[in-house]
């Protein structure tokens, strides 16, 4: 219920979240287990910081980024930091980028399972934006501000996790 | 536009992010590389199946979010806080309750029609109730008792259907509310009204009158379980 303000309550907004995050904090850990903790205190900080949310901000980013910081600051979101600033990592970018042009037909006749693959083997960076784009149908603000990045960042995140996608599926 | 969209281009139209997207109509290159774009997303969509929220997960966020991780002492003081909140809101809920239930039992028995089923025999009144209220009314024999039955109508509080008991004892006329046990008021007392509740096989009794409350109590052993 509301504050009898007319402004939803944290749980109201909150709750039909659940599981989108649960199912973000699965690409994050890959562990069901750690996945149900992360959730959990992300719905408890969320909580506790509900008073500082600026009413007329993005909800959902609001928590999805209280997710990944959570995610960042746990001991395997502490292995996982030294690959996301993949901005600086040349090679990484440069092995991304690539200068061939796949045969893009392909995508339709790859398998579901061989794609998952891919998409598992990719630098959590690239995961995080491919799938915050096409599974949760997130804009490129939207996707910013929940990984506090810039826009153009997440643009070229994108293009780069397609551009491996369609690269490792045709191999 | 002149020239062709280049491959971040495409994947931005295929995004939705482009609202000036007119030369993919022009051009097919650029059309078919919108087209393979969205076919990828669809594809990543399809490959990743949404994972259903664990029970134990939901329970855990919905029941108690606030246990995990929260200091001894942030709980405590979070606990006094709620304790007195809902202390407060309770003492004020029944206060709300006892004036509504209240101000139902001088509606009622200042009407000029306060009963649906006129009658002193509790055989009459009991199957009266059948099919209007969602429980059983045992209307006990008060012979023996200072109240007299002198009928019975259905009743609404809060939304919830209730039965309604007319009662005398001399020239005072004693309302007697009958609710399930789950949605039955906690009441208090009220100004010069008498207030008085009991709970008796799953159903909540609540006695309004301008009578002592001894009086009103003694009505407790007449409606109590046997």
């Amino acid at each position: 219920m509301g504050d009898g303000t007319g402004a939803p309550s944290f749980e109201e907004l909150a709750l039909p979240l659940l599981a989108a995050l649960y199912n973000y904090a699965l690409w994050l850990t890959k562990n069901q287990a750690e996945s149900e903790d992360l959730v959990q205190e992300t719905y408890v900080k969320g909580m506790r910081g509900f008073g500082s949310f600026a009413e007329g901000t993005n909800f959902r980013a609001w928590m999805y980024r209280i997710l990944r910081n959570t995610f960042l600051t746990s001991r395997s979101g502490l292995r996982a930091a030294p690959h996301l600033s993949i901005e600086d990592d040349r090679e990484l970018v440069e092995e991304l980028s690539g200068d061939s042009a796949p045969d893009r037909s392909i995508i339709a006749r790859v398998d579901a399972s061989a794609l998952r693959r891919v998409i598992d083997d990719l630098p959590l960076p690239f995961r995080e934006v491919l799938l915050l784009s096409d599974v949760e149908e997130m804009s490129y603000r939207e996707i910013a501000e929940a990984l506090s990045i810039p826009v153009g960042t997440v643009t070229s995140r994108l293009m780069r996790a397609r551009r491996k996608v369609r690269e490792a599926v045709q191999r | 536009m002149n020239g062709h969209f280049d491959e971040e281009m495409m994947g931005r139209v295929a995004d939705g992010e482009e609202p000036d997207n007119a030369h993919v109509r022009e051009c097919a290159r650029c059309a078919n590389g919108v087209v393979e774009a969205l076919r990828l997303k669809r594809a990543v969509r399809d490959a990743v199946p949404r994972v259903e929220v664990p029970e134990s997960l939901r329970r855990r966020v919905t029941r108690s979010p606030q246990r995990n991780a929260t200091p001894w002492w942030l709980a405590a003081a979070a606990m006094l806080v709620i304790a007195v909140t809902i202390g407060a809101n309770g003492v004020a809920m029944r206060r709300d309750a006892t004036r509504e239930l209240v101000d139902l039992h001088s509606t009622i028995v200042g009407s000029a029609n306060p009963i649906d089923v006129l009658s002193t025999d509790r055989h009459t009144v009991k199957p009266w109730f059948e099919g209007r209220v969602p429980f059983a009314v045992d209307v006990p024999d008060l012979n023996g008792t200072p109240f007299r039955l002198t009928g019975g109508r259905v009743v609404f509080w809060r939304g919830q259907p209730g039965a309604y008991l007319l009662l005398t004892k001399g020239a005072h006329r004693v309302s007697l509310f009958i609710f399930r046990d789950e949605v039955a008021p906690r009441v208090g007392t009220f100004d010069s009204m008498r207030v008085v509740s009991w709970r008796a096989n799953g159903l909540a009794y609540v006695a309004v009158g301008d009578l002592p409350r001894e009086e009103l109590e003694s009505l407790r052993s007449a409606f109590a379980p046997r």
